[in-house]
């Protein structure tokens, strides 16, 4: 009778998946591994939402700190997969929160609000017809217009910085051709010239969007059904995007 | 700064500090603004990126202020007075092919924009959300 250890490398799929990946270089055997262990990520990204980001970012977030616990763990290791990889996949989540600035602690009330949020927008977008005022939000969800705002504003925590970041001076300025414009309304331009430069490092998901946005001129919510998101991660992504640009720009 | 009103108009007024850590208490203005107004959600959130776009313009200057005159078919925000020469320079000119700088950016979110009073080299700027027949 053959007796395995219990961590022999048939003693266990994950260690026979590790020792595949490790030993002879089987990336399938990773992809295997990750795929088992998703809902581990998901499960511990539960914990971190309704703090501005939508559950799948802090999943895709959570799955590259899995990713990561798998490459680094080494086969003499006397511990489960799962054991090593549920900090490595908490750290990647609060690191990605601390280096967005979304540390903020959100009342329970308010993260459960945001969270029915974009759900009731979307509702109430196809009911209406159209985008739904605050107050019909409120409706929806039995709250007070006021908890709405708070709600919203939980879950749009992000740092808008400067988009052209001039490094001019002030001297560098006619002054007297801007002051000229006083009065006159700018007209809405006409054309949509590709942005395809200013998009620079952008993951592709987000390029897309922000071409349909700022190029064809779509609304988010159009947006959001071409791209099978909620208008309220539209907005998020749109916003976090312009910034990431601005971040680019300035190194 | 003066925003002209009408019989029909309503002035909301807000001085604020700039900084990250003072936007929400923009956006809160402007999201109770779209509230009275029943600006839809979308338009709000619109409304808000022009403002906060344009005050990451402003870069480093203290304060600034806001005045949201109220309409029943729309809502114009005047911001200044904000440093001519950095606004001015974002604003200037036609779209830049290939850029997607704050003129672009309020082209798309807002209906009209312009420039409607300056003094001593600062500009303050001109907003205006339509509030859409429902």
């Amino acid at each position: 009778m053959t007796t395995a250890s219990a961590h022999g490398p048939s003693a266990s799929p994950d260690r026979e998946l590790l020792r595949r990946y490790h030993v002879h270089g089987d990336v399938s055997a990773r992809e295997a591994l990750v795929e088992r262990h998703l809902p581990l990520v998901r499960s511990l990204a539960r914990r971190y939402a309704g703090r501005g980001e939508s559950l799948e970012d802090i999943e895709q977030v959570g799955a590259i700190g899995l990713i990561k616990a798998i490459d680094r763990y080494e086969l003499a290791r006397e511990v489960a997969l799962t054991t090593y990889a549920t900090p490595n996949v908490v750290g990647e989540i609060k690191r990605h929160f601390r280096d967005r600035g979304w540390t903020i602690r959100i009342p329970r009330a308010l993260q459960e609000l945001n969270v029915k949020m974009s759900g009731a927008v979307e509702r109430l977008t196809v009911r209406l017809g159209r985008s739904p005022t605050i107050a019909e939000l409120a409706q929806e969800l039995d709250a007070t217009p006021e908890q709405v705002l708070e709600a919203v504003e939980a879950g749009s925590a992000y740092s808008p910085v400067s988009l052209s970041a001039s490094p001019g001076t002030e001297d560098d300025l006619d002054l007297m051709e801007v002051i000229g414009e006083v009065d006159k309304e700018f007209a809405r331009a006409d054309e949509r010239a590709s942005l395809e430069p200013a998009l620079g490092e952008l993951p592709e998901r987000e390029r897309r969007i922000l071409r349909m946005r700022f190029e064809e001129g779509l609304t988010q919510t159009q947006i959001a059904d071409r791209v099978g998101l909620s208008q309220m991660h539209v907005s998020r992504l749109i916003r976090r995007s312009l910034e990431d640009m601005r971040d680019t720009l300035s190194r | 700064m003066s925003a002209p009103t009408t019989p029909d108009t309503e002035l909301v007024e807000l001085e604020t500090p700039i900084g990250r850590e003072w936007e929400p208490v923009v956006r809160l203005v402007l999201g109770g603004v779209a509230d009275r107004l029943g600006l839809g959600f979308e338009e709000l959130d619109d409304l808000q990126l022009a403002v906060e776009r344009l005050l990451a313009e402003a870069g480093a200057q203290p304060s600034v202020k806001l005045a949201l005159e109220l309409s029943p078919d729309r809502v114009r925000a005047h911001v200044g007075p904000l440093r001519a020469a950095t606004i001015a320079a974002a604003l200037q000119g036609p779209s830049v092919p290939g850029q997607l700088g704050l003129r672009r950016v309020l082209e798309t979110v807002v209906d009209s924009f312009g420039l409607d009073d300056s003094a001593e080299g600062e500009l303050v700027v001109r907003l205006e959300k339509r509030v859409p027949r429902r």
